[in-house]
């Protein structure tokens, strides 16, 4: 059963671009905030910590890779000055080349950044540690936002991806599967371990975790270094996927992607394996259709939808799910009322 | 239980909607679509563009519409919000091509998004004649299906600078003695405008004192305007669209800031005069257009004429500035419609080859595009504030009223 609900997953991750080829880039955007829902339910629903500073690490990443793409061929100072009129290029083999290191420097650093950053960051807790993450990176999106050797507030134009729009569309899109994939396997098997104990050991209360001889601080940069590797690879994507990226909105957007990615947690379900995906899903689905269907209006719909779901529905779906079918996720009940057992 | 019902209501819902695109009937319509800041910092700028394409289209079609190869056609524009995000108009821009099938666009409001949103139509090659996007790192990317109708950034205040250096000669002085102060918001229309006004100061050897770059949703500039009440520059240059040029006049008139020479963009999109009444006189604003000018093609008739009647289609202007921003993107819709009936086929290939070879004469100015896509056959006039009224005083050519210096 559960094997058949990933091989069905994974058929209609493949087929749905093939389907529905108009659609890619939405099925695009959709991974991305499969996997920073994923990512930040390490934290904020397993380990207990709720961070809003995870984008950080998504516009690290897009700057990190945008500066390996574009430095493989031009010099980087150059590219982004203001006044520039200068026309740049960039080979096939430059921009492949350049992808793949950009995104594969984008991941490495990210998390190597993870272990400092959580070094002074994990002594806060509970709002101290929300609002500390949260002024990591309102702080690196200013501190890009003045920085000219990388475009200050013009942002860089990413390389442009040689060949027909619709490669590169799949191109990237299939990137983005395989990331979100192997992403949910690594979290899968974390949770599945001592390590996945753990971390929710330090959830429940962290003194005992740390009297019962646990390595907490220790265990806490680990699994933020495991996220920011997939936040950072994932925002390297998307800095190609938009192809225009700039500090405030795009890459450190802290009030948009940084916040959705909460919501989208909060509304799966907190905590569980599934809830990060399915809440993501359905917020996506949702945001895309009042976004455009109720213009003008988008914020408040978003609004209404955080404020429903933290006042009534704070176990998300995979919550209630769990609640109502327990059977469903291999816990065993004793006895169940009556009317449910006659339903079934 | 309700609540997960309701939820489940609007997924399948949404699921439903998203698999519907809308289909674009090409019988009797020219779709062209947009992605507009109707939300967020942009948005009153946003809808001054959105405006000046709605009025454009509406005044094509009442005329009997677009006249391709002997058949006419209507325009219309399917328009997103792109919230002043970058992120958000790259994808919508995407949605407008991919899903909505639009072949034709017309720009988004400002730099910012332009560069978003210029990818991806020149990815897939469709042609986007832009209003509000005067950046020149737009034209320095080898895009050939970007076509910008106004004037780039750098020239928005290079009359102001001159006007500086002329005025420091009759005061008996040298150019390189003025004194500059720049605040300039972080983004990448306002940097362009500072490096073309920084490129001109070092061409007189002018000196900067103070360079400010300010946050984006531009609010408070006090600090940067002690340090100009402190250093006494000879000139200070204010850029940060209608919220930096609303911020500047509000706060330079609360601190009592005196300067002989203030330049700003974005006066008539921000009513300083309507808001700020007597502070704003005396203000240098750089502008694309102005309803003075002598500008004039028989279609809209002339500058004033297109002025009046704007402000007869739109009552909310009656007692405002309209903003140029308005008028360039009316002018947008004309070249397409130009394009069209030149290439006398909807192809958009044959479109872009055509809107390439425009060279008009329009209310708004000449237009001419170079290889890059900027429009080279329109300069840039500087309008300062006299007593309430808009009077061009820069450049020579073009000036009607003498400057006065230094100002209130």
């Amino acid at each position: 059963m559960k094997w058949l609900v990933y091989i069905a997953f994974i058929a209609i991750s493949l087929a749905a671009p093939l389907v529905f080829p108009a659609y890619t880039q939405q099925f695009s955007a959709l991974w991305v905030l499969i996997i920073l829902a994923m990512t930040w339910d390490m934290q904020g629903g397993q380990m207990g910590y709720n961070s809003l500073g995870n984008i950080f690490f998504f516009g690290f990443g897009m700057y990190v890779s945008a500066v390996v793409q574009v430095s493989i061929a031009h010099d980087i100072g150059e590219y982004t000055y203001a006044g520039g009129i200068n026309v740049f290029q960039f080979t096939d083999g430059q921009y492949f080349t350049g992808l793949v290191l950009g995104v594969a420097a984008a991941g490495i650093l990210c998390a190597l950044l993870a272990f400092p950053l959580g070094w002074i960051l994990f002594g806060l807790r509970g709002p101290y540690f929300a609002i500390g993450t949260l002024g990591v990176a309102i702080a690196a999106g200013e501190m890009v936002g003045t920085w000219e050797w990388v475009g200050a507030g013009q942002g860089i134009s990413m390389p442009p991806f040689p060949g027909n729009p619709d490669t590169a569309k799949f191109v990237l899109y299939i990137m983005n599967m395989i990331t979100g994939m192997v992403c949910f396997a690594v979290i899968a098997w974390l949770y599945s371990t001592r390590f996945g104990l753990a971390l929710n050991a330090i959830r429940d209360d962290e003194q005992k975790a740390e009297g019962m001889g646990l390595q907490t601080l220790w265990i806490k940069r680990v699994c933020w270094a495991v996220a920011a590797f997939f936040v950072g690879i994932c925002g390297a994507i998307y800095g190609n996927t938009v192809g225009f990226i700039e500090p405030l909105e795009v890459a450190f957007q802290t009030i948009y992607l940084g916040i959705f990615m909460v919501v989208a947690v909060l509304l799966g379900g907190k905590g569980t394996l599934w809830g990060p995906v399915v809440g993501a899903i359905v917020f996506h689905t949702l945001k895309e259709v009042t976004w455009t269907h109720f213009l003008g209006w988008q914020w408040v719909a978003l609004g209404v939808l955080i404020v429903v779901i933290v006042v009534y529905f704070q176990e998300g779906i995979m919550g209630w799910l769990q609640r109502q079918r327990p059977e469903w996720f291999g816990i065993r009940v004793e006895s169940r009322e009556p009317e449910a057992e006659a339903a079934t | 239980m309700s609540v997960i019902t309701k939820f489940t209501t609007a997924a399948a819902l949404g699921a439903a909607l998203v698999s519907m695109p809308l289909s674009a009937s090409a019988e009797e319509f020219i779709t062209l679509g947009s992605a507009i800041s109707l939300t967020g910092k942009y948005s009153t700028n946003g809808l001054h563009a959105q405006n000046g394409y709605d009025f454009a289209i509406k005044k094509i079609n009442d005329a009997g519409g677009v006249d391709v190869g002997g058949t006419k056609y209507k325009l219309r524009v399917i328009y997103y919000d792109d919230e002043s995000t970058p992120a958000r108009g790259a994808q919508l821009a995407e949605r407008l091509i991919a899903q909505d099938g639009v072949q034709y666009m017309l720009g988004p409001y400002s730099s910012g998004l332009t560069k978003a949103i210029a990818p991806v139509t020149e990815k897939y090659q469709i042609p986007m004649v832009e209003a509000e996007g005067a950046s020149r790192s737009l034209f320095n990317k080898g895009y050939k299906y970007l076509f910008a109708v106004l004037s780039t950034s750098e020239q928005y205040l290079a009359s102001a600078i001159d006007l500086a250096a002329g005025m420091a000669e009759r005061e008996g002085k040298s150019p390189s003695d003025v004194k500059i102060a720049m605040a300039f918001e972080n983004d990448p229309f306002s940097l362009d405008v500072r490096a073309g006004v920084a490129d001109d100061a070092a061409k007189y050897g002018m000196q900067i004192v103070v360079d400010d770059k300010l946050p984006r949703d531009l609010s408070d500039m006090s600090a940067t305007l002690t340090k100009v009440k402190a250093l006494k520059p000879d000139l200070l240059v204010v850029s940060g669209h209608s919220k930096g040029a609303a911020t500047a006049v509000r706060q330079i008139g609360e601190m009592g800031i005196s300067v002989p020479m203030l330049a700003v963009t974005h006066c008539e999109a921000a009513d300083v005069t309507g808001k700020f009444g007597d502070t704003a006189n005396g203000i240098l604003c750089s502008t694309q257009w102005a309803e003075t000018l002598t500008y004039e093609d028989p279609f809209f008739g002339s500058a004033a004429n297109y002025n009046e009647e704007f402000k007869a289609a739109y009552p909310e202007y009656a007692d405002k500035k309209v903003p140029y921003q308005t008028a360039q993107a009316s002018a947008a819709v004309w070249v397409f419609k130009d394009a069209f009936e030149r290439a006398g086929t909807l192809d958009k290939e044959a479109l872009r080859d055509a809107i390439a070879e425009t060279d008009l004469m329009t209310f708004y100015g000449g237009i001419k595009f170079s290889a890059a896509g900027n429009n080279v056959a329109k300069p840039m006039v500087l309008r300062q504030i006299q007593d309430g009224i808009y009077n061009v005083v820069a450049p020579p050519e073009f000036a009607s009223h003498e400057l006065q210096w230094p100002r209130p």
